[in-house]
C-alpha cells in the first residue's frame, strides 16, 4: 500500500476510497502468504444482576461437570469458558440513587459521569472503543454496537442524563454510539443485503467526496465557535466521517461481490475456512429468536472481519419483559425479590435465557473453521452484567462469562474461584490480551488480572 | 424579585417583610439593564459578607463534620465550595444543600449535637440566595444547538415546500435539562438519505419540465456558452442564505462550487451538479446547527447575539420554523436587535396559528406531556383509551396554554380557570353535564370548580400516573417542581417501590395508607410529608383522569391535604386556590423554564440576577404569560453572548 505520509487530511480521505480496497488487491497476488487471524473482542450484556447461587459453580469440578442451571448450556463447551469470581463494580457513590443507569454506562467505560454536568453526556470512552481506535482502521466498520430493543425509559435519578440508561458503549466521553436494533438495518447497512423494503443501499462514491468538501469546509466554520460548541461540531464531523468510511466499506464489498461472482475468493477466507453464515430474519416476535439474529450478525461481522470489536445490549435496564418463559412481568421489578420464591424463580429463568443466547453464539462460533482452529479460538467473547445481584443493587462479584481463547492469549476451562480485581482491571486485562497497546488504564483499573491469561 | 425557595414553603406576607430590603435594592436597578449598576456592586459586597460571616459557620456547625475534607460523604465537600462560592460549579452544591436543609433531610440528628432550628433552616436558604451576586456579568455563550427533528422538518416545508413529515424517521431526540446535541453515524446516514430524497423531490432530470421550487431555488439555466460556474456560485449563494440562515461566507461559496465541480469532472449535467450543491447544503452542519458566519473581532468580552442568529433564536423558538421573509429582511437591516422592533416582532409571531411550536416544544416537556402518546394504559383497566380520546387528552393543554397566550392571561389562569377546550369524547370522561358533541374541540365554560385549569386534565393527570393507578407521589412532585419551581432532593438509594412492597403487608391498605407508609420510615418521611399530601389532593381523579368519590376497591377517597407550610385543603378546587396564591412562584418558574429552553442551557449565577430584573417587570404587569415570553426574549440573556 502506498500511502504519502504528509498529504492533507483531505486528500487522504479522497483516497480512502481506493487504499481500503487495496489490502484485497495485495493479498489476491499473495494468497500464500498467510497471516494469523487477528483477535476479535465481543461484549453482551444483561442488566440487574444474577441469582448468585444459581450462576457461580461452587468448584472448579461443578463448573466442568456439572454447572449450576443458568449456565448449564454453556456446559458442551466449558474447556472453551473461564469465569472469575471476586471482580467488583465501580462505586456509584455520589449516584447512590441511579444505580440501574450506572450499571450500563459504567460497564465499559469503568468510570463514573462527571458529577459537575451530570444533565449531559460526559463520561469516558469505553473499553470496545479504544479498541476500535486502534484496529478499526484495518476493517470496514472500526465497531458494532448492536442492542435487542429501543430504549424508551426517561428518567433522570440523580440528576443523570437520560442517556445514561441506553448506551454501554462511547466513542468519547460525551460522545455515545447508539445501537442498532433493527436487524435487517444492519443486514443492508453492513453487508449490502437486501433489506425491508427490498431496497439495497448503493455506495454512491460521488456522495463521499461530497461529504469530504462538506468537512473540509466546516473548518473555517470551527474557527469561529466557542471550545465547547467546537466539541458538538466536531461531533457532528466525525460521525460524517464515519458515514464516509462506510459508504467506502460498501463500495470495497460490492468490488469483492463482483469479483467473488468471477470466482475469486475474498482474501481473508481460505479454502478451507468455513463460509460465511446464513443470516434469517425471524418473522415473528420471540425475543429469543430476535437476539440470536443479533448473535448471528456478530458472528457474521467477525468471521468475515466486517470489524473486531461489537457490544451488544441483549437487554436494557428497566422495561423488558420475557413472554417467552410464561410470565408478563418486567425484569426490573422481579430483582428485588427479598425472600420472594417466586420471583428468584422468574429472576434466574431470566438469566438464564440470556446466557442461553450467549451460549448459542459461542457455541456456533466454535464450529466455525478458521484460521488452523475455530472462530471462537481467535475471539474473546464475554457476557456479563452491571450488577452482582439487583435485589439490594450489590456490585462487589460482578457476573461475568468469557469464551474463546483470544488467539491463544486466556488459558480458558477454568473457574477462579478467587480473583481480586474490578471491573476496569478486567476490560484492561482482556484489551491486552487482544494484542491493543495499553497507554493508560480502562477507567478505575490500577493493573492486569493476569491469572486469566495463558 | 423572587423569594428565596424556603420562603415560597411560608406565606406570602412573611416573603413581603423579607424581600423588602432587596426589593428597594433592585427596582432602583432595572431600569439599567445595559450598565453594570453600582447597586449590583453593593448586593456583591453584602454576599461576600454573607458567605464569610453567616454561611460559613453554620456550614462548619452542621455539615462540614461529613462534607468536609477529601473523603466527604455523597462526594459533597464543602471545603472548596466555601473558598469559591461563585463558581458555577458550586453553584449546584449549595442549591443540592438547601434542598435537603429545607426539608430536614440533612443534617441527620445522629451525626449532630444539635439540628438547626427552623429559623436558622430559612436564613440559610435566604442566605444562599445571595450566591447570584457572586457570580460576574455574564450573559453566557451562545450555545449552538442542532434542529430538532419538527424544526428539520418545517424548514424543509419552508425552504423546499416539503412536507414536513418526511423527518419523521428522524429519531427523538433524547432530551434532557442538558439538550443533548451529539449526532450518531447512524442520524447522519439519515440526514444524507433525507437530503438525497429532497433532491430527488425537487430537483428533475434536464429535458424534463423543472419543479416549481426548482425553478425558485435555480432560476434559469444559464444560455449556452456562459460561464458555468460563475453561475453556480450565484445559485449557490442563495441555496446557502436561506438554508443557514445567514449570508455564506466566501469560503463557504468556494466549497459549494468546488462540488459543483466535482460533480461536472463526474459527468453530470448542469442541473444534476447543481443538485449535488444542494445535497451538500442539506448535510452541512451550517444547515443542521445555527451557527455564526465569523466572529467579530471586537476585543469585548460580552457582545450582542448578530441578528441573523437572533432571528434563527427567535424563530425556531416560536415557530419552530426558520426567519420568515420579514424576519429575514430585518435581520440583514440589522434592525432586529432593536428592542422596540424585537418586541414587535414577538407579538407578531406569537399572534400567528404557528405559535403552537412553543407549547410543543417547550410546553408540552414542561408540562410532562409530551410523552402521553406513547404513554401506557393498562387496557384492561382503562378500554376507553382510545386513539381519538388519547387525540382529545393531547390537545386540550396545547389548547388551553395556546389560550392562555392569545390572550395575555394572568399566569394563575393556567392553574386556576373556569374553562377549557373539549370534544364529545373528553366531556364523556369529564362527566360534563353540559351537551358537548362532535369530535372538533371547542372552549367550553365550566361549572365545576375541581376542573378546568391544568391540575384538572386528563393530560397531566395521566401523565403523573402508572399505566394501572394512580401516584400521588409523582403527583406531588409534578406540582413542586412543574408547577411551584420547587427544588426537590432525590430519593435515597434503593428503595423499593410501591409496586413491590410484599403484597402481604399493604393487603386492605387504600392507596393513601399504602403511600403513607412513606412517613413512618424516617429515611423516606421528610420528603414525602411534604410531596404525598399534595398528590392525594388529587385523589378523586383516576390514572386517566377520570372524577371518583370511590377507589378501585370501594373505600371513599379522602383528598385532604395539606401544602408544605401547612395550608389545608379538601379538593383539588381547593388545591388550585392555594396555589394560585402562590403567582409569583408559578410565574418565576415559567420565567426560568422558558428561559432555560430557549438559550439551551441549565440558568446559573448571574442568570438568576436577570431573572430577579424580569419578575418585577413582569409583577407590575400582573405575571401575565405573554409578558413573560416577551420579557425572556427582549433580555439581556436572549440577546447577548460571551465571547471565549
Amino acid at each position: 500500500m502506498n500511502r504519502p505520509s504528509l498529504v492533507g487530511r483531505r486528500n487522504f480521505l479522497k483516497g480512502a476510497g481506493l487504499s481500503l480496497a487495496l489490502p484485497f488487491m495485495d493479498s489476491l497476488a499473495s494468497v500464500a502468504l498467510k497471516a494469523k487471524p487477528p483477535v476479535r473482542l465481543a461484549f453482551m450484556y444483561m442488566p440487574h444482576g444474577v441469582i448468585m447461587n444459581q450462576f457461580w459453580p461452587k468448584s472448579q469440578e461443578e463448573f466442568l461437570n456439572s454447572p449450576p442451571s443458568i449456565i448449564q448450556s454453556l456446559k458442551p463447551i466449558m474447556d472453551q469458558c473461564l469465569m472469575m469470581k471476586g471482580i467488583s463494580g465501580v462505586p456509584i457513590n455520589p449516584f447512590n440513587g441511579a444505580p440501574h443507569a450506572l450499571e450500563l454506562s459504567t460497564w465499559l467505560t469503568g468510570r463514573l459521569p462527571n458529577a459537575d454536568s451530570r444533565n449531559r453526556i460526559n463520561i469516558s470512552i469505553s473499553a470496545d472503543q479504544i479498541m476500535a481506535n486502534y484496529v478499526g482502521a484495518q476493517t470496514l466498520l472500526p465497531s458494532l454496537e448492536l442492542a435487542t430493543m429501543p430504549q424508551t425509559w426517561k428518567e433522570n435519578q440523580e440528576g443523570l442524563h437520560e442517556g445514561y440508561y441506553n448506551y454501554c458503549s462511547f466513542r468519547s466521553p460525551t460522545q455515545p454510539m447508539p445501537a442498532e436494533t433493527d436487524p435487517r438495518n444492519v443486514l443492508n447497512r453492513l453487508f449490502g443485503k437486501r433489506g425491508k423494503e427490498g431496497k439495497v443501499t448503493q455506495a454512491n462514491p460521488l456522495d463521499r467526496q461530497m461529504l469530504d468538501r462538506v468537512l473540509g469546509g466546516a473548518r473555517d466554520l470551527r474557527r469561529t465557535l466557542t471550545k465547547g460548541d467546537q466539541q458538538k461540531l466536531d461531533e457532528y464531523l466525525d460521525s460524517v466521517r464515519s458515514l464516509e468510511r462506510r459508504i467506502a466499506a460498501i463500495e470495497t464489498r460490492q468490488q469483492e461481490a463482483a469479483f467473488e461472482k468471477n470466482g475469486v475468493r475474498p482474501s481473508h477466507r481460505h479454502a478451507t475456512e468455513s463460509a460465511p453464515i446464513e443470516v434469517k430474519i425471524p418473522e415473528g416476535d420471540k425475543r429469543s429468536e430476535y437476539m440470536e439474529v443479533m448473535c448471528d450478525l456478530t458472528i457474521l461481522a467477525f468471521q468475515t472481519d466486517t470489524t473486531r470489536v461489537s457490544s451488544y445490549v441483549g437487554s436494557r435496564p428497566n422495561g423488558a419483559s420475557y413472554p417467552e418463559l410464561g410470565f408478563s412481568n418486567q425484569h426490573h421489578s422481579q430483582t428485588h425479590y427479598g425472600s420472594d420464591q417466586e420471583k428468584i424463580r422468574k429472576v434466574a429463568a431470566i438469566n438464564k435465557f440470556h446466557v442461553d443466547r450467549f451460549a448459542y453464539m459461542v457455541k456456533k462460533m466454535h464450529t466455525l473453521k478458521e484460521g488452523d482452529g475455530t472462530l471462537l479460538d481467535n475471539c474473546i467473547m464475554m457476557w456479563g452484567s452491571g450488577l452482582e445481584d439487583g435485589n439490594k443493587h450489590r456490585r462487589e462479584n460482578l457476573p461475568f462469562i468469557i469464551a474463546g481463547k483470544g488467539g491463544g492469549s486466556i488459558n480458558t476451562g477454568r473457574f477462579l474461584s478467587n480473583i481480586k480485581g474490578n471491573q476496569g482491571d478486567l476490560l484492561t486485562t482482556l484489551l491486552s490480551c487482544a494484542g491493543i497497546p495499553l497507554d493508560r488504564p480502562v477507567g478505575i483499573a490500577t493493573k492486569q488480572i493476569l491469572e486469566i491469561k495463558a | 424579585m423572587r423569594p428565596p425557595r424556603i420562603f415560597r414553603l411560608l406565606s406570602a406576607d412573611t416573603v413581603a417583610r423579607g424581600c423588602a430590603l432587596i426589593l428597594a435594592l433592585a427596582s432602583s436597578y432595572v431600569a439599567g439593564a445595559e450598565g453594570e449598576g453600582l447597586d449590583e456592586e453593593a448586593l456583591r459586597a453584602d454576599a461576600r459578607e454573607t458567605f464569610k460571616k453567616k454561611v460559613g459557620p453554620f456550614v462548619k456547625a452542621y455539615c462540614t463534620k461529613c462534607h468536609g475534607g477529601g473523603r466527604a460523604k455523597a462526594n459533597i465537600s464543602f471545603e472548596v465550595a466555601l473558598k469559591a462560592p461563585g463558581r458555577g460549579a458550586a453553584f449546584q452544591h449549595w442549591k443540592k444543600a438547601v434542598a435537603n436543609v429545607k426539608v430536614h433531610d440533612m443534617p441527620p440528628k445522629e451525626d449532630v449535637q444539635k439540628v438547626p432550628t427552623e429559623e436558622e433552616r430559612r436564613q440559610f436558604a435566604e442566605w444562599i440566595d445571595k450566591l447570584k451576586y457572586l457570580a460576574p456579568r455574564d450573559p453566557g455563550p451562545f450555545v449552538i444547538r442542532r434542529l430538532t427533528p419538527v424544526e428539520y422538518g418545517n424548514t424543509l416545508r419552508d425552504l423546499y415546500g416539503l412536507d414536513p413529515s418526511i423527518a419523521d424517521k428522524l429519531p427523538e431526540e433524547v432530551v434532557g435539562e442538558g439538550y443533548l446535541n451529539s449526532i450518531s453515524p447512524l442520524q447522519s446516514e439519515l440526514f444524507l438519505e433525507l437530503a438525497n430524497k429532497v433532491v430527488e423531490q425537487v430537483v428533475v432530470p434536464e429535458g424534463k419540465a423543472p419543479t416549481a421550487v426548482q425553478k425558485r431555488l435555480f432560476g434559469e439555466a444559464p444560455p449556452q456558452g456562459s460561464d458555468l460556474r460563475k453561475a453556480a456560485r450565484k445559485v449557490a449563494r442563495s441555496l446557502a442564505r436561506d438554508a443557514y440562515r445567514r449570508p455564506p461566507t466566501e469560503g463557504e461559496l468556494d466549497v459549494l462550487v468546488d462540488i459543483f465541480d466535482l460533480a461536472r469532472e463526474n459527468d453530470l449535467d448542469y442541473t444534476a451538479s447543481l443538485g449535488l450543491m444542494l445535497k451538500a447544503v442539506l448535510v452541512s452542519p451550517q444547515f443542521l446547527f445555527i451557527t455564526p458566519a465569523g466572529e467579530v473581532e471586537s476585543g469585548e468580552r460580552i457582545v450582542r447575539v448578530d441578528d441573523h442568529r437572533l432571528a434563527s433564536r427567535l424563530s425556531y423558538l416560536l415557530w419552530s420554523t426558520p426567519p420568515d421573509a420579514e424576519l429575514a429582511a430585518l435581520a440583514d437591516e440589522g434592525e432586529l436587535s432593536k428592542p422596540e422592533t424585537l418586541r414587535t416582532q414577538v407579538e407578531r409571531l406569537l399572534r400567528h396559528p404557528r405559535s403552537r411550536a412553543l407549547f410543543d416544544s417547550f410546553g408540552a416537556q414542561w408540562l410532562r406531556v409530551n410523552d402521553l402518546e406513547r404513554q401506557v394504559f393498562d387496557p384492561d383497566l382503562f378500554p376507553q383509551v382510545t386513539p381519538s380520546l388519547r387525540e382529545a387528552m393531547m390537545d386540550e393543554p396545547r389548547l388551553f396554554f395556546e389560550s392562555i397566550v392569545r390572550e395575555n392571561e394572568r399566569v394563575i389562569r393556567l392553574v386556576d380557570s373556569d374553562y377549557t377546550f373539549l370534544n364529545e369524547t373528553l366531556a364523556k370522561l369529564y362527566d360534563l353535564k353540559q351537551p358537548v358533541s362532535g369530535s372538533t374541540m371547542r372552549r367550553v365554560k365550566l361549572e365545576n370548580p375541581n376542573r378546568g385549569g391544568i391540575l384538572g386534565m386528563s393530560a397531566t393527570l395521566a401523565a403523573t400516573s402508572f399505566p394501572n393507578r394512580t401516584s400521588p407521589v409523582n403527583r406531588g412532585v409534578w406540582v413542586l417542581e412543574q408547577i411551584l419551581g420547587e427544588r426537590l432532593p432525590p430519593p435515597p438509594p434503593d428503595v423499593p417501590e410501591l409496586e413491590e412492597q410484599e403484597e402481604k403487608s399493604v393487603e386492605g391498605l387504600t392507596m393513601r395508607q399504602r403511600t403513607e407508609l412513606h412517613t413512618t420510615d424516617p429515611v423516606c418521611a421528610n420528603c414525602h410529608k411534604v410531596l404525598d399530601p399534595i398528590g392525594f389532593g388529587l385523589e378523586n381523579f383516576d390514572a386517566i383522569g377520570r372524577w371518583r368519590d370511590k377507589n378501585d376497591a370501594g373505600v371513599a377517597i379522602d383528598s385532604a391535604g395539606k401544602l408544605p407550610g401547612g395550608r389545608a385543603f379538601s379538593t383539588p378546587a381547593e388545591l388550585k386556590r392555594l396555589l394560585a396564591e402562590r403567582e409569583a412562584d408559578l410565574a418565576r418558574n415559567l420565567t426560568e423554564r422558558l428561559m432555560a429552553h430557549a438559550l439551551g442551557r441549565q440558568l446559573e449565577g448571574y442568570d438568576e440576577v436577570v431573572i430577579d430584573q424580569l419578575m418585577a417587570r413582569i409583577a407590575e404587569d400582573d405575571y401575565r404569560v405573554r409578558t413573560i415570553i416577551t420579557e425572556v426574549i427582549a433580555s439581556y440573556l436572549f440577546t447577548h453572548r460571551r465571547v471565549e
